[in-house]
């Protein structure tokens, strides 16, 4: 699916957030919203899942509308920084959240939701972990059950908010080629948010480099790097 | 990209993730609000709605009486006893328990907790056999002069026993969570141990200590079913004022019974005021559970 | 660490563990353990197992025991439904008046018992305010009823839910709800299935807490109560009516049967508490 951003805009109270932003993502990227925080990376991507609505603008999946989609029409997969896993439930019983929660006519039976589960457990490379909970898992794995979680109910696009923040280097290391794995085995639109310039260069298809509520650049990693548009762009690439 | 036209984002009015509908709030609000009056509004009012029935002159002239004002003597004596008594007791046990590692702590903690699921009847009816006449001991008190049930001592005892959790439960979370670093600096310096108490401790936990204080003389001053077993409610002696309330209400001196239950329903307000300014001025400084 | 643990208290330079200690095991001792002991000694040891089990098994107490835990049960079950509600409205909406109200939850903890006793009975006797009314439209009387007995014991015990369950509702993370609504379930999914679980095990212990005081509660029962033997005559009045017949033996009976089963009930959810907490991790 592609998605146009045309002309949005955040204003929280007085303070404008993104200024009007317009950016086209082409069906199965892998998009890396790369800045400093208060670059207004996170709203961006929260504006695209549902969860803040822009003062202005407009949001286009596939061509239509979306702007006035609620987070639920939107089927975003969307996975947290801190990976917000339902502490009381199961790592199944949170994978086969999205898929109970549908209404009764599109819910799929008992034993399909087990199937796509265990596939998904199996897509992590986590097969054994559907009994655990939450707190028994270490944060890689928490990392991958939430990606599943996002995964499991067909989503659109899939939207992830500093998905390695939280890990130590060697476990981010490693999670970065399971995400792109998992980018090229589903074929998703896939945006990350990400300060850290170094992963968005390695990971992403198309690299989009904000600084206080204003896309500075967007570009392929290696035109980035070799082409830096603003002095901005050229410190925080080389920082 | 030239989009001169900026389209207004919203054409269905979308609501936060996080938040319900505005009209649900509003009913949810509605019903709290509605339940919260006939609970506990109304009875408040009425307290006063009674008690000056027959004008401010009649209630006042009710408070005069000589056994209304022993029993409020009574029970600020009653209350100036217990109250440092639990004081000291919960610095004691707070100290011990937080500055120190030894075994059967959790036992300990038990034993404080005790009296709260304890029936306020029960504690007094733990202190009449202890003290009563069919008890040797009481019986020898007697003889010798000390009385502890029908008497002060008794009521003390009882208010003891019902409030004894108060400073303490509020203490032992506080001190947990600030560990014992400063105290070993302090120590480290050359401060001897009671003046690492006054000079460090004690600043640290004084607002907690004195929400402690003042939920505690709620109570003991409110206590009733402890008491009313322990006191054997010897008018103008033995008499406290929640007891005096049961009195006067069931000789149908209404304005009377509900013009004592005013002075105490205002020290509810006074205590629920300074409880309230502690948790908004020193949240940071009180117990985590009473931070809002 | 083998030595260590046969000392009753780790070395340590912090001054005070005597003065400290004594103090509080002074207390605990004569305040708690000693009398609770000689109330056990009086009803096991001088009076008899049996014996207090032919007090207790009579229809009077009977009736008065099955009284007070039923009403404690009904008044604490309300403040379960009605203390979760109030705890999220008082911590997630906005309204006028809302700290006043926040302070007013703690009223039946700082308001005499005997207050609140005889307030309840004024407005909900047949001629008072609410009481008329209720009466006049539904054609039922509160009190003098079991009715009235449930609403004193919901005053008493409405702070403990709402106290326990605020700051649980403060520290809940928005991101929880969030990815609840981005995996398509909808606001009232979302608080019955994400929140609430969140909520249950500091629900359970405001539960259990206001459980524990309603049971025992006596000032504000017995105005509002009738105290009719057998059909509205509460446990710890009927302590209290042993005492005046100078019958220790039939009110320790009592005492330690109320006391046997309010310790099996809080025993049953402790160990909800600890199967629920377990599964949540430590938390």
């Amino acid at each position: 699916m592609n998605i146009e951003i045309e002309e949005i805009s955040k204003d929280f109270g007085t303070t404008a957030a993104l200024l009007p932003v317009s950016l086209s993502i082409p069906s199965g990227t892998l998009v890396a919203l790369l800045g400093p925080s208060g670059s207004g990376k996170t709203t961006l991507l929260r504006i695209l899942g549902g969860l803040e609505f822009p003062t202005a603008g407009r949001v286009l999946f596939d061509g239509s509308d979306a702007t006035g989609l609620s987070v639920q029409e939107r089927r975003a997969g969307f996975v947290f920084q801190s990976y917000a896993l339902f502490r009381h439930m199961t790592v199944f019983d949170n994978i086969a959240y999205g898929l109970r929660a549908r209404p009764r006519k599109s819910r799929p039976t008992t034993p399909e939701i087990a199937r796509r589960v265990t596939k998904l457990l199996e897509l992590i490379k986590l097969p054994d972990i559907g009994a655990r909970y939450p707190n028994q898992l270490s944060g890689g794995q928490r990392q991958r059950v939430a990606l599943a979680r996002a995964l499991a109910i067909q989503p659109r696009m899939l939207l992830l908010d500093e998905p390695f923040g939280a890990l130590d280097a060697k476990v981010r290391k490693e999670l970065r080629h399971g995400l792109r794995d998992i980018h090229d085995t589903t074929g998703l639109t896939t945006v990350f948010v990400t300060h850290d310039q170094e992963e968005a260069m390695e990971l992403a298809d198309l690299v989009v480099v904000m600084s206080i509520g204003r896309i500075e650049q967007v570009g392929k990693p290696e035109d980035i790097r070799a082409r830096p548009k603003t002095d901005f762009v050229r410190e925080f690439i080389t920082a | 990209m030239t989009n001169a036209m900026i389209i207004p984002a919203r054409r269905r009015r979308l609501r936060s993730a996080t938040s319900e509908p505005t009209l649900v709030k509003w009913l949810l609000i509605g019903l709290c609000l509605a339940v919260l009056t006939v609970l506990l509004f109304a009875p408040l009012i009425a307290v006063f709605d009674e008690a000056l029935r027959r004008g401010w002159a009649f209630a006042l002239a009710s408070l005069s009486e000589p056994d209304a004002q022993a029993a409020i003597r009574l029970t600020v004596l009653v209350a100036a006893i217990t109250v440092p008594l639990n004081a000291t007791f919960g610095i004691a046990a707070a100290w011990a328990i937080t500055k120190f590692d030894w075994r059967g702590k959790a036992w300990v903690i038990t034993m404080i907790d005790l009296p709260f699921s304890v029936s306020p009847v029960v504690a007094g009816l733990l202190f009449v056999l202890m003290f009563g006449a069919n008890s040797a001991l009481g019986v020898w008190l007697v003889a010798n002069g000390f009385p502890v049930v029908f008497a002060v001592p008794g009521i003390v005892l009882a208010t003891l026993f019902i409030t004894f959790p108060f400073v303490a439960r509020e203490l032992i979370p506080m001190m947990l969570e600030q560990g014992r670093a400063e105290e070993e600096a302090a120590l480290t310096l050359g401060a001897s141990g009671w003046r690492v108490f006054m000079t460090v401790t004690l600043p640290n936990i004084r607002w907690a200590l004195l929400y402690g204080v003042l939920l505690c003389n709620a109570r003991a001053m409110g206590e009733f079913g402890a008491v009313a077993v322990v006191s054997g409610k010897i008018r103008g002696q033995t008499t406290t004022m929640p007891l005096m309330i049961e009195m006067f209400y069931n000789e149908y001196l209404s304005v009377a019974a509900f013009t004592m239950a005013g002075v105490l329903a205002l020290l509810a307000f006074v205590t629920l005021t300074l409880k309230s300014a502690l948790e908004w001025r020193y949240a940071d400084q009180l117990a985590a559970t009473h931070r809002h | 660490m083998a030595v260590r643990s046969f000392t009753l208290k780790a070395p340590t330079p912090m001054p005070g563990w005597g003065l400290s200690f004594g103090i509080m095991l002074t207390m605990i001792s004569v305040v708690v353990l000693i009398p609770m002991a000689v109330l056990l000694w009086r009803g096991f040891v001088d009076f008899g197992a049996a014996a207090m089990w032919d007090v207790v098994n009579r229809n009077r107490v009977w009736n008065a025991l099955a009284l007070s835990f039923r009403a404690a049960f009904v008044a604490s079950l309300f403040n379960l439904a009605f203390g979760v509600l109030l705890a999220w409205v008082l911590v997630r909406y906005r309204f006028p008046g809302k700290r006043i109200v926040d302070a007013a939850v703690d009223l039946p903890f700082a308001l005499p018992t005997a207050v609140a006793g005889i307030a309840l009975t004024a407005i909900y006797a047949p001629n008072g305010v609410f009481g008329s009314v209720i009466t006049q439209t539904f054609g039922i009387r509160v009190a003098y009823t079991e009715l009235g007995i449930w609403i004193a014991l919901i005053f008493v015990g409405l702070p403990f839910v709402v106290r326990t369950v605020q700051p649980v509702i403060e520290e809940i993370d928005h991101e929880t709800e969030e990815v609840s609504a981005t995996l398509g379930a909808s606001r009232l999914r979302t608080l019955t299935h994400v929140v609430l679980p969140m909520l249950a095990p500091a629900a359970l212990t405001g539960f259990a807490l206001a459980l524990a005081r309603s049971v025992g509660e006596y000032g504000s029962v017995i105005f509002i109560a009738g105290n009719l033997p057998n059909v509205t005559e509460i446990a710890p009045l009927l302590i209290v009516i042993r005492l005046e017949e100078f019958d220790y033996d039939g009110a320790v009976a009592i005492a330690i049967a109320m006391l046997a089963i309010s310790f099996a009930l809080l025993l049953a959810i402790n160990l909800i508490q600890i199967w629920s907490r377990r599964r949540m991790g430590a938390v």
